[in-house]
């Protein structure tokens, strides 16, 4: 184990490096001038110029550009965003928790609905509800997110007029910001509007939880499906219903330890469309997230942002990714070999 | 599965056939082929059944509701929008750049992705290494991520996010290519064969390929499924086709502002995605239980 470790760390310098070569080279290849690329900065005179010239060695060669923008990433001076003319570093960390909770949100209810659908799916595959639960599947398996999250909001917002169709939370609830997570920060709160404001905050929370959930959750139930199927085929679980155990007793102690393994790490291989579809999900309801922040810096042409966000997502979807499968190595000696 | 089998069949059919008798039992993959095959013919015919230009404004039939209400006009099914453009036509020709486009994008990904994944698939030890950590790389960049940049160095377009796109399915193609050649150079009778002279090239182009092309079947259909999905969402995005394009994502996005008027114009290109998204979907799903019976027998 200990050998994989160094291994899987070995492995993730490599990509880090990699990753920070990426993100190096965008302001290089981004149209416009280079300093302003860098810096963030809209209007530069000239002694300024020679100032940010010497302070990004710019006029170094490569390598030394490289380190440079190395030490400035690790000092946290990542420049300034080109709409805002605030720094990036402030600006992702108060929107990063907002896209945070809503795919964890969207994650945990793909587990709590997909799996145990799953697995239902597999024991009767056919018959009515097995059937009938593979369909469904497929259709949300099918479905564009932008459309599934517009039809819904023309439903229950405007039609309906159940639930709202933008936003955290409404305008009329006053809450201080300190994590970030709004639900945890209510909470937090010492306000008197404490339970109205989490329930408008909840309103708010659950189309688009439950439209970034839809892709995952048929996900879930496709892949559990599938991996029960095939485990319940599989001589051990003969042989434990042989020697009398109950159908609880080797589902629970032979099919679920098996078939849910590879859940781990479908869930690390599933993160960055989990991250694209936040992205879409944000746009659509106007959740005041990284995803949302990102798609309008390309609207704006704000490339020092664009920078900041290929950092920061990737960091994250890479950080989940080596999580997911330490801890399915952690529990399958078998992937340890790789 | 019967335990009584008393006639054996026999079964000297060639794998294709196989595949097809096992593939036509099940009537879902069925439609889905049927609706597949029509799409892509529609996608190949569009500049030829289109009733009406799909850039002709007519001024005199500005926001047509469809035909089947009231005020509607039959030569016009599906209405048009605000700027008098037959919406039907444009849904037509809206099929060869979402759909046409998709496949064109999963063929190109895919012939870059057997070159790669045999590269890597038929070398060891460092290359090999070094190409599996790049391309770890290359699947933790969202594929939202990546269109966005390179939206940002070439422009918007949707050439450029066709490239997008390719660069974003290319590294699961490598993967799967790879881990299927490498799972296929660990039988016999490679072994066998190589005993008997044949180099590299002759080993990858007369067992691999041979061997693992159904699993390229199923990984280009869900490639096809994703492309679809993504080319639409990023025309929705207004990344990727361009304004007079009827591109089915750029048609919804075009559209959101009338969706009180027209929640037709909102709902039917959305529809079409789906059901496009569908049918390949289906086909793969049949594909795959196709190919896991026809190994059984």
């Amino acid at each position: 184990m200990t050998r994989y470790l160094f291994r899987r760390l070995f492995l993730m310098a490599f990509v880090f490096l990699a990753l920070s070569l990426l993100a190096f080279s965008l302001s290089y290849l981004f149209p416009g001038d280079i300093v302003q690329n860098i810096s963030g900065l809209r209007q530069i005179d000239e002694a300024q110029r020679q100032q940010l010239v010497s302070y990004y060695q710019l006029e170094h060669n490569v390598l030394a550009q490289y380190l440079a923008f190395l030490q400035r990433i690790a000092h946290g001076d990542w420049g300034l965003s080109f709409a805002s003319q605030q720094p990036l570093l402030q600006e992702i960390k108060l929107l990063l928790p907002a896209t945070l909770e809503l795919a964890a949100y969207a994650l945990l209810l793909s587990f709590i609905v997909g799996i145990p659908l799953g697995i239902i799916a597999a024991f009767k595959p056919h018959n009515l509800i097995g059937k009938s639960i593979s369909a469904l599947a497929l259709v949300g398996y099918s479905l564009p997110i932008f459309w599934w999250g517009l039809l819904l909001i023309m439903l229950f917002s405007l039609a309906l007029g159940w639930l709202p169709s933008a936003g955290r939370i409404g305008v009329l609830y006053e809450i201080p910001h300190h994590s970030g997570f709004i639900l945890y920060d209510i909470l937090q709160a010492d306000v008197k509007y404490r339970i109205e404001a989490l329930h408008n905050a909840l309103q708010h929370l659950l189309l688009p939880t439950v439209v970034l959930a839809t892709f995952p959750t048929t996900v879930m139930i496709r892949f559990v499906r599938d991996a029960m199927l095939n485990v319940w085929e599989q001589n051990y679980i003969k042989t434990a219903r042989a020697k009398g155990l109950s159908r609880g007793q080797v589902l629970y102690r032979h099919g679920l330890r098996n078939a849910l393994l590879p859940v781990i790490r479908q869930i690390g291989l599933q993160f960055s469309t989990l991250i694209t579809l936040a992205m879409l999900t944000e746009v659509i309801f106007s959740w005041p997230g990284i995803g949302r922040w990102l798609i309008d810096s390309i609207y704006q042409r704000n490339y020092p942002a664009i920078q900041a966000g290929l950092l920061v997502i990737s960091t994250l979807v890479i950080a989940v990714n080596m999580l997911t499968e330490i801890l399915h190595a952690l529990f399958n000696p078998l992937a340890r070999r790789g | 599965m019967s335990k009584f089998r008393l006639y054996l069949e026999e079964n000297n059919r060639s794998p294709v056939t196989q595949l097809w008798r096992e593939f036509k039992r099940q009537h879902s993959a069925m439609v889905g082929l049927v609706l597949f095959i029509s799409f892509f013919v529609i996608s190949l015919l569009a500049p030829f059944i289109t009733p009406h230009d799909p850039y002709l404004q007519v001024d005199d039939l500005l926001l047509l509701p469809p035909s089947w209400s009231a005020a509607g006009l039959v030569q016009y099914p599906f209405g048009t929008d605000d700027l008098g453009r037959d919406l039907f036509s444009r849904l037509i020709k809206g099929t060869s750049y979402t759909f046409g486009f998709a496949l064109l994008t999963v063929a190109g990904a895919m012939l870059m992705g057997l070159l790669l994944g045999a590269l890597a698939g038929m070398s060891k030890g460092v290359k090999s290494s070094v190409f599996n950590h790049v391309l770890d790389l290359a699947l933790t960049i969202p594929s939202l991520l990546l269109a966005i940049i390179i939206v940002a160095i070439l422009g918007p377009g949707l050439m450029n996010t066709t490239w997008a796109i390719m660069l974003a399915l290319l590294p699961q193609f490598v993967h799967g290519i790879r881990n299927a050649i490498d799972e296929e150079l660990q039988q016999d009778y490679v072994i066998a064969y190589r005993l008997d002279g044949a180099n590299d090239w002759h080993v990858l182009s007369r067992l691999v390929i041979p061997n693992i092309w159904e699993k390229l079947t199923i990984m280009a259909a869900m490639g096809i499924s994703t492309a679809i999905l993504d080319i639409a969402a990023l025309g929705f995005l207004g990344f990727g086709a361009q304004a007079p394009l009827s591109e089915w994502g750029a048609m919804i996005s075009d559209s959101l502002d009338l969706i009180y008027l027209a929640p037709s114009s909102v709902a039917i290109p959305g529809l079409l995605i789906f059901t496009a998204v569908l049918s390949v979907n289906l086909v793969g799903d049949g594909l795959k239980t196709a190919i896991l019976k026809r190994r059984q027998n």
